[in-house]
């Protein structure tokens, strides 16, 4: 194991957590909406991408396009459902309606494509590069070059343009923006679409990594507490940092003291950072 | 004046025989409640012993939920730490069942207080967060420490021996269970009913309906969440020590989602702040899976989409709804 290896990881990995994350991020920032069901939506992409790659035989790129599709049907229906609740701003219930959703999709999923493990071997995942004395795969460049895309896209348009403007004022005062003339229901249902999309994105991206099965997506959900808290509730660009961050934490950590407890590591970050700093680190930034 | 002391009087002794009649009729109740499962035997007992269990892990989410108004996702580790707590005990150190008992409120009720201490300032969602948070890890943990087992679990869980002195007690099948199990149910019921009399549990219901108001009042809104989150832990912990017994396995399946929405559903489809509502619930859910299963996966989704159902839709609950109901026939 060595040091510029696990670096490179780290700094993969992070680009990787930092996309996972950014649809949590999104919803949070942008719509004060929580989605327990993060982690099975992001088990579903690497399903549907798989199914659309290796069943259907669609070229890559194309898998990637169905898998997004699904995530913002997904989202979507998520949403459809939990308006009412949306609107009255009960998150109580709308916690548990995303958990529950998260428990449906993971049966749902089972019964569809079955218990066995799958891999995504898409074609970028097979070509070797070495890059300074530690090697990556194509795919692992591949996810920095989206997550670094995504990331300066999305900066532009929340922190910039007229759509994040209308966005932040319907999750500031809902009922205000309905005065206004701003149409919340499509505010919501928008967001939502985009938190299935985008974790569908990464899902595709970053499931080639490792073996796919039902069962996954718990992880990934630890990553993104992780990546939003740290990162300052809602922050574009705090998420971006808090992943880069967490992942070469990860990396180091899994890769010099043990594999297994990466994740209740993760988990000991959050809490120090909790109990220390309880509004996160950038606790100016677009949060609050 | 002096007729309407006597009035005062007449009506005090109505309401003592009153409640004299209300308690034995639950008294009578609950024999058959009892006796009814015991004599049919068979697969109808064993659902009820695990019903009884999963309703007093039901029982202790709904102090946090209903009452307190917060989602705690971390139930399920209160209910794992329960059940390793019970059967690590018992295999390891040889404790008998009163003993295990205790230590498996004592890990419960820890967990549940650490948990409190670091989200004790921290506003609802991330108090959620923080709790799923930690029942992942937690079961990332118990997957991968060999001192709990590891993926293999801890077997051989000794029969539940609740001897006291000269009076000898072991359970060690469905049929010896029941009357422990039934016992846990009834203790955990009059343990709910009082807690929603006394000061905690007005405080808690305050605290949850106007904050603001609390806080004026001069309630701490944080103390009582970590007290109400501290008594609800072992309540769940219980049912995972007998659940330890009634297994005679403890892995880390324990922490799978499954019971926890089995508990959220449990607390929600009947309808909120119920004494009987989680118990029917888990009834009806159990109910479902034994004796109408359609295979595990489309049972997960008919668990889950319940619970989507009743919060998007109707919100009170099936009382709810009967209510509804009635008001529009009427």
């Amino acid at each position: 194991m060595n040091l510029l290896q696990q670096i490179v990881n780290g700094v993969i990995l992070g680009h990787a957590y930092a996309l996972i994350a950014i649809g949590w991020t999104v919803l949070l920032g942008v719509a004060r909406l929580v989605n327990f069901g993060h982690g099975q939506m992001y088990m579903l992409g690497a399903f549907v991408t798989w199914w659309a790659f290796a069943r259907l035989g669609l070229p890559y790129p194309a898998a990637i396009l169905v898998a997004i599709g699904g995530g913002i049907a997904v989202g979507l229906a998520v949403q459809a459902v939990m308006m009412r609740l949306t609107l009255e701003q009960n998150l109580v219930s709308i916690m548990i309606i995303t958990l529950g959703f998260g428990h449906v999709l993971r049966g749902a999923a089972a019964l569809v494509f079955g218990a066995q493990p799958q891999v995504l071997e898409t074609p970028p995942s097979l070509i070797d590069l070495e890059i300074a004395g530690a090697w990556v795969t194509a795919q692992d460049l591949l996810i920095v070059a989206v997550a670094i895309v995504v990331f300066a896209l999305l900066r532009l348009v929340v922190e910039g343009g007229r759509v994040g403007r209308t966005a932040r004022m319907v999750a500031e005062d809902p009922k205000l923006a309905e005065l206004a003339g701003i149409d919340v229901r499509r505010v919501y249902l928008g967001v939502f679409a985009f938190e299935g999309a985008a974790v569908a994105l990464a899902a595709a991206l970053v499931a080639p990594r490792t073996p796919i099965l039902t069962a996954i997506g718990f992880e990934e959900v630890i990553v993104t507490f992780v990546v939003v808290v740290l990162g300052g509730i809602g922050s574009v660009t705090g998420s971006y940092l808090a992943g880069l961050g967490l992942g070469l934490f990860n990396a180091l950590f899994g890769g010099f003291v043990s594999p297994a407890y990466t994740t209740a590591a993760s988990f000991a970050v959050l809490t120090a950072v909790l109990v220390l700093r309880p509004g996160g680190l950038a606790t100016r930034g677009g949060g609050r | 004046m002096s007729g309407a002391l006597r009035s005062l009087d007449a009506r005090a002794e109505a309401s003592r025989r009153a409640a004299g009649w209300r308690a034995l009729a639950l008294a009578a109740a609950a024999a058959a409640l009892y006796l009814g499962p015991a004599l049919l035997g068979g697969r109808v007992l064993s659902a009820c012993v695990v019903l009884a269990i999963f309703a007093v892990m039901a029982y202790g989410l709904d102090l946090v939920l209903s009452d307190l108004g917060e989602v705690s996702l971390a139930h399920t580790v209160f209910f794992a730490a329960g059940a390793y707590a019970a059967s690590m005990l018992a295999t390891r150190a040889g404790w008998g069942g009163w003993a295990t008992l205790l230590g498996a409120l004592a890990a419960a009720a820890l967990i549940a207080a650490f948990l409190g201490l670091i989200t004790l300032r921290l506003r609802e969602f991330v108090f959620s967060l923080v709790t799923y948070a930690a029942a992942v890890v937690a079961a990332a943990i118990a997957h991968n420490w060999e001192f709990l087992g590891g993926s293999d679990g801890i077997v051989g869980v000794p029969p539940l021996d609740l001897s006291v002195g000269p009076l000898r007690f072991a359970a060690g099948n469905d049929a010896e269970l029941w009357p422990v199990a039934f016992a846990l149910l009834l203790a955990t019921l009059w343990l709910v009913a009082r807690f929603r009399r006394s000061r905690l549990g007005t405080l808690a219901v305050m605290s949850h309906l106007n904050p603001r108001l609390a806080t004026m009042s001069g309630v701490d809104v944080g103390r009582v969440r970590l007290a109400v989150l501290v008594l609800s832990a072992p309540v769940t912990g219980a049912a995972g020590w007998l659940y330890a017994y009634q297994r005679a396995y403890v892995g880390p399946d324990l922490f799978e989602t499954y019971f926890l929405v089995l508990m959220l559903t449990a607390v929600v489809i009947i309808g909120r702040r119920l004494l009987f509502g989680p118990l029917l619930g888990t009834a009806l859910i159990l109910g479902q899976e034994r004796f109408l299963s359609f295979g595990g996966d489309v049972d997960a989704i008919v668990l889950g989409g319940a619970l989507i159902v009743v919060l998007a839709f109707f919100p009170g609950g099936l009382v709810g709804l009967w209510r509804a109901v009635m008001a529009r026939a009427s």
